[in-house]
């Protein structure tokens, strides 16, 4: 890791993401869904308002200033009783105070993620807090960094929380309390005050996954802020979010930072597996992203256009269309809560549900590949179970671990290797819904654009219920596989597992975004046909 | 170590639909025969490290078009940022032979400013008793636009190496001389990673003259 950047004072920057309350908030934004719902604290308002808060659509900002533009935004919007008390943090790196309050911004958010999204929940608890109350502690190796927040703040450490997560899934509806039980006496206060809004958002009925990913997004964010500041090694990962315009942009410069990286330790092989960059690139992530990318751009451009020529009655009714088309993509929401128990490990579910949606759009294009990918990834993890299985049944516990295949390395890369290769897949399922959305030549009649923009929106939340799924599943290996591991050496793969899971979710997302175009050209071009 | 190589190649392949492609730079990028194959969407992507000399690799990002004609607007697209490109025809199937200067012409109106070497392939030449179109009216098309022709079986695994690897090599001897360099905005060669021993190549200096023009 001898490509060290020069980094000014990343203590700051990452105390500056944390505060200044949420400037305006459209009163146009709030859908009328859900009349329970308090003004402020409305769930639902987030998602509507989201992609235009996606730092790869605002080129024009401050590179250095995204994140911290899209963190405040969104905790104020969540926690508005934050507010007096947040800008006091801005201008120091935190004292013992400071890191007080950074606790409580830390187990609130916890809360409202659970509320949010219970399946991120358990993880994104120790991921949060660790990032938030660490700033503190820039220039320390990243296991330190870890080790130091867990203890300060006296939660669970990531093993004990993917140990915990299957008991957690199904104990979620009892939310805030549960994590209550559990022992964080540091996060007891905020929880109570908070679960009186987990309990709004519960009492919805309909969760809003958009949220949830939101917070996982900014989890991501400040967790690479953190361990960047601890292991300048990290900024590679870190570049992902700031910076640049595009997110094939982004991934390519990851990419070939870690190329450059690997290059430089040609000789030594280790950590050369688990880089998701180089990874994410061989399974041909990176060109279909880009590739669809500028398919939506160019959509983009036409549709603007054709926007132009038109006007009267005929502008509005198409705008009103267009409007419909792009509903599903802000909103993006579970059916119900019990998605949470139907999680199984045999992927018929999965299989099932990503064939259903893909029929729904009515286009000539499978989801083999992406099937396929998902049950390389499954009879991946099967394999680490059943090899960890023998040794844990035979009861001479740490003799045995000879015959066990598999290290905490590899079930790392392992799952560093398997959210690549999903994600991949998933963004060139993407992309050839575009082209072929754009040039099916007949037949696409039978479905509505709004549908299918529905279909694809499903089949979204679908694969980010699965990264999230798979994730919880190699943490859990590691935590088998690992036992005897110190924290400090089995914490970075966790945290590393979970950051990448989220990261996968941020870009599998993006790329659906970048769909949306593509469908509004293909509703214009079919409404033209039709009307001739 | 797969990390290391000198240039990455975009090479695009070309052809009417069904003379195998896909099957062709798959028996490439993964050493195996898809018996059976659905129609390609639009395009598709693979990649493999090629060494040319032994320590100079090449990495070579292959774009795979669909030859159907509704995606020709996508695959249309493509043709600028490759510097390579496989033009394929079925030599069981007289009409894909025919088409040949079709798809040629095609290339040429699209890639400009740059341009692309190609390479004609005869495919399916394990499929002999079906035989439409000869090796030697092939060859006198090659030579009459100035490409090489290879006659090549994915099913056989007959010259599919030759193929992509003469390829690669006239490709990279136009880089050695300068003939093609790298520039900015343009995605056909990029140079790669490397390692520090074999840092002295002179190529890579020179691909900074022509971006200022």
């Amino acid at each position: 890791m001898s490509d060290k950047e020069s980094h000014t004072d990343p203590g700051a920057e990452g105390v500056q993401e944390q505060p200044s309350p949420s400037p305006t908030e459209s009163p146009t934004e709030s859908p009328t869904e859900s009349p329970t719902e308090s003004p402020t604290e409305s769930p639902t308002e987030r998602p509507t308002e989201r992609p235009t808060e996606r730092p790869t659509e605002r080129p024009t900002d401050a590179p250095g200033e995204m994140s911290s533009d899209v963190a405040p935004t969104r905790k104020t919007r969540r926690r508005p009783e934050h507010k007096a008390a947040a800008p006091s943090d801005v201008p120091n790196p935190p004292e013992e105070a400071d890191t007080k309050t950074e606790q409580q911004k830390a187990s609130s958010d916890t809360a409202v993620m659970e509320g949010g999204w219970g399946y991120w929940g358990s993880w994104g608890k120790s991921l949060l807090s660790t990032a938030t109350a660490t700033v503190a502690t820039v220039g320390q190796g990243i296991s330190q960094v870890i080790e130091k927040a867990e203890t300060t703040l006296g939660i669970p450490s990531p093993e004990e929380l993917s140990a915990q997560a299957p008991e957690e899934d199904s104990t979620e509806a009892g939310g805030t309390a549960e994590a209550e039980d559990e022992g964080d006496t540091a996060m007891g206060g905020a929880l109570g005050m908070l679960s009186s809004l987990t309990s709004v958002m519960q009492s919805t009925g309909k969760t809003v996954i958009t949220g949830g990913l939101d917070a996982l997004e900014f989890i991501g964010k400040k967790t690479m802020d953190v361990i960047a500041e601890g292991d300048p090694g990290f900024k590679k990962t870190k570049g992902l979010m700031i910076r640049t315009s595009t997110l094939s942009q982004v991934l390519r410069e990851a990419k070939e930072r870690e190329e450059q990286q690997t290059g430089e330790e040609f000789s030594s092989d280790v950590e050369k597996k688990a880089h998701y960059g180089m990874l994410f690139d061989e399974f041909q992530g990176l060109a279909h992203l880009e590739a669809l990318e500028s398919l939506s751009r160019e959509s983009e451009i036409k549709v603007r256009s054709v926007l132009t020529t038109m006007s009267g009655d005929e502008l509005a009714q198409l705008k009103d269309d267009l409007a419909e088309i792009k509903e599903p993509f802000s909103l993006v929401e579970f059916d119900d809560d019990d998605d949470d128990t139907k999680e199984d490990d045999d992927g018929v579910d999965f299989a099932k549900e990503l064939t259903h949606a893909m029929s729904r759009l009515c286009l000539s294009t499978t989801a083999d590949k992406l099937s396929q990918a998902r049950t390389n990834v499954h009879d991946r993890i099967a394999d680490i179970k059943s090899s960890t299985a023998t040794p844990a049944q035979e009861e001479d516990g740490t003799e045995e671990k000879a015959r066990t295949q598999y290290t905490t390395e590899d079930v790392h890369s392992s799952a560093i290797r398997s959210l690549a290769e999903l994600t991949a897949k998933s963004i060139e399922q993407f992309h050839k819904v575009a082209q072929v959305v754009l040039h099916s030549t007949s037949g696409s009649a039978e479905v509505s654009t709004m549908d299918q923009a529905k279909a694809l929106a499903q089949i979204t939340v679908l694969l980010c219920k699965e990264i999230s799924f798979l994730s919880k599943s190699f943490t859990s290996c590691l935590t088998t596989v690992g036992s005897n591991e110190k924290g400090e050496i089995l914490n970075p793969l966790i945290t590393g597992v979970f950051l990448e899971a989220s990261n996968s979710a941020s870009y599998i997302q993006d790329a659906l975004q970048l769909l949306m175009p593509v469908l509004e050209l293909a509703h214009i071009q079919k409404t033209a046909d039709s009307a001739q | 170590m797969e990390a290391i190589w000198l240039y990455q190649f975009r090479l695009i392949v070309i052809g009417d639909s069904t003379v195998g492609k896909s099957c062709l730079i798959r028996r490439f990028t993964e050493g195996r025969f898809a018996q059976v194959s659905d129609p390609t969407v639009g395009v598709d992507f693979f990649s493999r490290l090629v060494e040319i000399e032994p320590g100079k690799r090449i990495k070579l990002q292959i774009w795979d078009t669909a030859g159907q004609e509704r995606f020709r607007s996508i695959t249309r697209a493509y043709y600028r940022n490759s510097v390579g490109g496989l033009l394929l025809f079925d030599i069981t199937n007289r009409r894909s032979f025919q088409n040949v200067h079709e798809w040629l012409e095609e290339a040429r109106s699209h890639v400009q400013p740059h341009s692309i070497v190609f390479l004609l392939v005869g495919h399916k030449c394990d499929l002999e008793a079906q035989r439409q179109v000869s090796r030697q009216e092939a060859e006198k098309l090659a030579v009459a636009y100035g490409m090489r022709y290879v006659e090549t079986s994915a099913r056989d695994a007959i010259n599919v190496e030759r193929a992509f690897t003469e390829l690669t090599r006239d490709i990279f001897e136009l880089v050695k001389r300068g003939d093609i360099t790298i520039q900015e905005g343009w995605e056909g060669v990029k140079s790669g990673f490397v390692p520090n021993v074999v840092h002295s190549s002179e190529e890579v200096t020179k691909s900074d003259r022509r971006c200022l023009c």
